[in-house]
């Protein structure tokens, strides 16, 4: 791509602004294909195979598939492992690493930009065992939260001393600091209004809190 | 013949069945932890018991039962209007969960799923039994639900499995013990044999599914067709429905089906909710690129009779714009003046994929095909701002008027109770906790 852009540099000005026209023009049909293809990733969650890019791009020889995979290969947007398939790069944040890399001059920025967490990512670890908790009361309002707060809550972790837990005691529910101490457990408040709590009967915890979130626009 | 086993081989295939214990219910009970160990039931906002935990169905309530009934059998009960949004969560969660053992899982409905475990025990250092455990165990800790769940050689016998015992039952039948599972199993308790099935193997004395299993092949391909070949064979140990992978993206057909309260007979509105069912069934369709080629249309009165029609449609489409003549013609037909009404049901079917609809001669190609354009902007649209977002007119005034009118508590708590930033048509994907803390 590079010697590409020399050759336009040297030309007159027309052919000079032909060829840029022309590159727009591929560049745009090159976009629209890596759409498609970025939106099959969203909706199945996979990459498509190659037969299945031919069938969304209408493109009827395998050869033609081969060809633009190894495009987006050579921009960085995907990659293939040992068996040929395909692994998304910068594929689902659509990260504008088309122009730049056109253009040939990759800036610094963008090569950071390539692996980022959503805030999806970061507050939510194990998917499948999270739950959201609005809070109502201020047993915690010393540690920051508040009554109103969202809290996530994941079930699968084991509730550590130290964590923030949502506890069943003697048939109430409530979010308390966990304490143990060899086989005592405690459950303490952030909250000088509120003492400890010792269970009498037994303790059920539905889980850990993870994250608070107080959205306030 | 009875006390042999059908097959000495153990595990040619292991397939495991998992059938989630009054799934709505659980997952009312799980949400809100001061309902666990109480009777609940769902489906408050359509007068009928949709789903009950199995503290009620142990006082008696049943599936389908009015509420007024199900309260005079169970006086304590737990009301709770259906929430779909987070019993369809809870269901991808659990889906979600079995991919973590194996990656042939099939979602076999919102609440039940076959996974293939064939050759799992090695990387999970154990038994096929210790692999059903700890999936129970996860989905148990995880999502707080409990499930039922049964391993065995073919689809069939897992489905047999998990039915065996229930709820929170781990039923394991390896080769050498089908016989024993099935011995006392009738005939039309197997998954596939249905009553006239039954009632034409009882002309041959067969009443159990061990009898059934045992019967020869010759008179099984003599007397019964391909499907129930299929599940002799299922039932004998020999694999022939495969776990299939694919989650679901094709149909043949595609439902939707509104109850609305009170009920009503007024023209202009059961007619709306149709036109909301058929833009929804239209959605659905356009989703998975499918488009139909007949329409059915239905109504139940309050006295839970049905009447219908079904429609050719002119043309192959999954656009409302083509199909609401029809729609209207339909109408006209099996509409009565006199007559309440409580649900309106449309049924596309006939689908094919929409690549292969054909133009005919007699179609409008360039208003069809600016009709593509046009429902391809209001799926955007409906993709950012909510469902509806642009609408068909006549849909209206079942948008302006609620669902379910009546008690307050008609709504499920996830819809009331927004954090800042949801909306009525947007939440979180998350489900919410329903303690006091």
């Amino acid at each position: 791509m590079k010697m590409f852009l020399l050759t336009v540099n040297e030309c007159s000005p027309i052919i000079c602004f032909i060829m840029r026209e022309l590159q727009n023009i591929r560049e745009a049909k090159l976009k629209s294909r890596l759409d498609a293809v970025a939106r099959f990733y969203k909706q199945q969650g996979r990459m498509p195979s190659f037969s299945e890019i031919g069938d969304m791009l209408g493109m009827r020889s395998k050869n033609a598939v081969f060809k633009f995979v190894n495009r987006l290969e050579d921009i960085g947007v995907v990659e293939r492992d040992h068996t040929g398939r395909l692994i998304p790069r910068s594929l689902v944040s659509g990260a504008r690493v088309l122009g730049t890399v056109e253009a040939g001059f990759p800036s610094a920025a963008e090569e950071e930009l390539a692996d980022t967490l959503s805030f999806d990512d970061l507050l939510v670890g194990n998917r499948e065992a999270t739950f959201l908790l609005k809070v109502s009361g201020d047993s915690m309002t010393e540690a920051g939260i508040l009554p109103g707060d969202m809290v996530i809550v994941d079930r699968s972790q084991t509730p550590k001393s130290g964590d923030i837990v949502i506890a069943e005691v003697d048939g109430e529910w409530t979010m308390k600091y966990l304490r143990k101490r060899g086989d005592m457990v405690t459950l303490i408040p952030a909250n000088h209004k509120y003492k400890p709590i010792r269970p009498r009967n037994e303790l059920k915890i539905a889980g850990v809190v993870t994250a608070v979130v107080r959205k306030y626009k | 013949m009875t006390s042999q086993p059908l097959t000495i081989h153990s595990w040619p295939r292991a397939i495991m069945h998992i059938d989630a214990d009054a799934f709505f219910a659980s997952c009312e009970q799980a949400i809100h932890p001061e309902l666990k160990g109480r009777p609940v039931i769902t489906g408050k906002e359509r007068g009928i018991v949709a789903a009950a935990s199995y503290e009620a169905k142990a006082k008696g309530v049943e599936r389908g039962m009015r509420l007024f009934e199900a309260k005079k059998v169970c006086p304590d009960v737990v009301l709770l209007p259906s929430d779909y949004e987070t019993y369809s969560l809870f269901s991808i969660r659990m889906f979600e969960i079995l991919r973590r053992f194996s990656p042939d899982v099939e979602e076999y409905s919102i609440d039940e799923a076959f996974v293939d475990l064939t050759g799992l025990r090695r990387s999970f250092h154990g038994p096929y039994s210790d692999i059903a455990q700890r999936v129970q165990e996860t989905v148990a800790k995880e999502l707080g639900i409990s499930a039922s769940i049964g391993v065995s050689l073919t689809k069939v016998l897992a489905k047999v499995a998990s039915k065996h015992k229930k709820p929170c039952g781990l039923t394991i039948i390896p080769g050498r013990d089908i016989h024993i599972y099935l011995a006392n199993l009738p005939v039309e308790k197997v998954w596939g044999i249905g009553p006239n099935t039954s009632a034409f193997l009882r002309k041959f004395s067969i009443t159990t599914a061990l009898e059934f299993a045992g019967s020869k092949e010759e008179f099984i391909k003599a007397y019964l067709s391909k499907p129930y070949q299929e599940i002799w064979h299922e039932l004998n140990g020999r694999s022939v429905y495969p776990v299939t992978r694919e989650s679901k993206s094709g149909y043949k057909s595609i439902s939707k089906t509104r109850t609305f309260t009170p009920p009503s007979r007024d023209e202009t509105f059961i007619f709306a909710q149709l036109s909301k069912n058929l833009e929804n069934a239209c959605i659905k369709a356009r989703r998975y690129n499918l488009a139909a080629s007949r329409l059915i249309i239905f109504l139940r009165g309050q006295d839970f009779r049905d009447t219908g029609v079904e429609l050719k449609l002119t043309r192959t489409t999954a656009y409302p714009v083509e199909i609401m003549e029809s729609l209207k013609e339909g109408f006209r037909e099996v509409y009565k003046h006199d007559t309440l009404y409580r649900l309106t049901g449309v049924v596309l079917a006939g689908l094919q994929p929409e690549m292969d609809v054909q133009y005919t001669i007699f179609d409008d190609v360039p208003g069809i095909e600016k009709m593509a354009r046009v429902y391809s902007a209001v799926d955007e649209l409906s993709e950012r701002f909510g469902k509806h977002t642009v609408q068909h007119a006549s849909s209206l005034p079942a948008k302006l008027q609620a669902q379910h009118e009546g008690d307050r508590g008609d709504t499920p708590v996830r819809k009331e109770e927004l954090f800042r930033g949801e909306n009525r048509r947007q939440r979180l994907g998350l489900p919410v906790l329903n303690a006091k803390v």
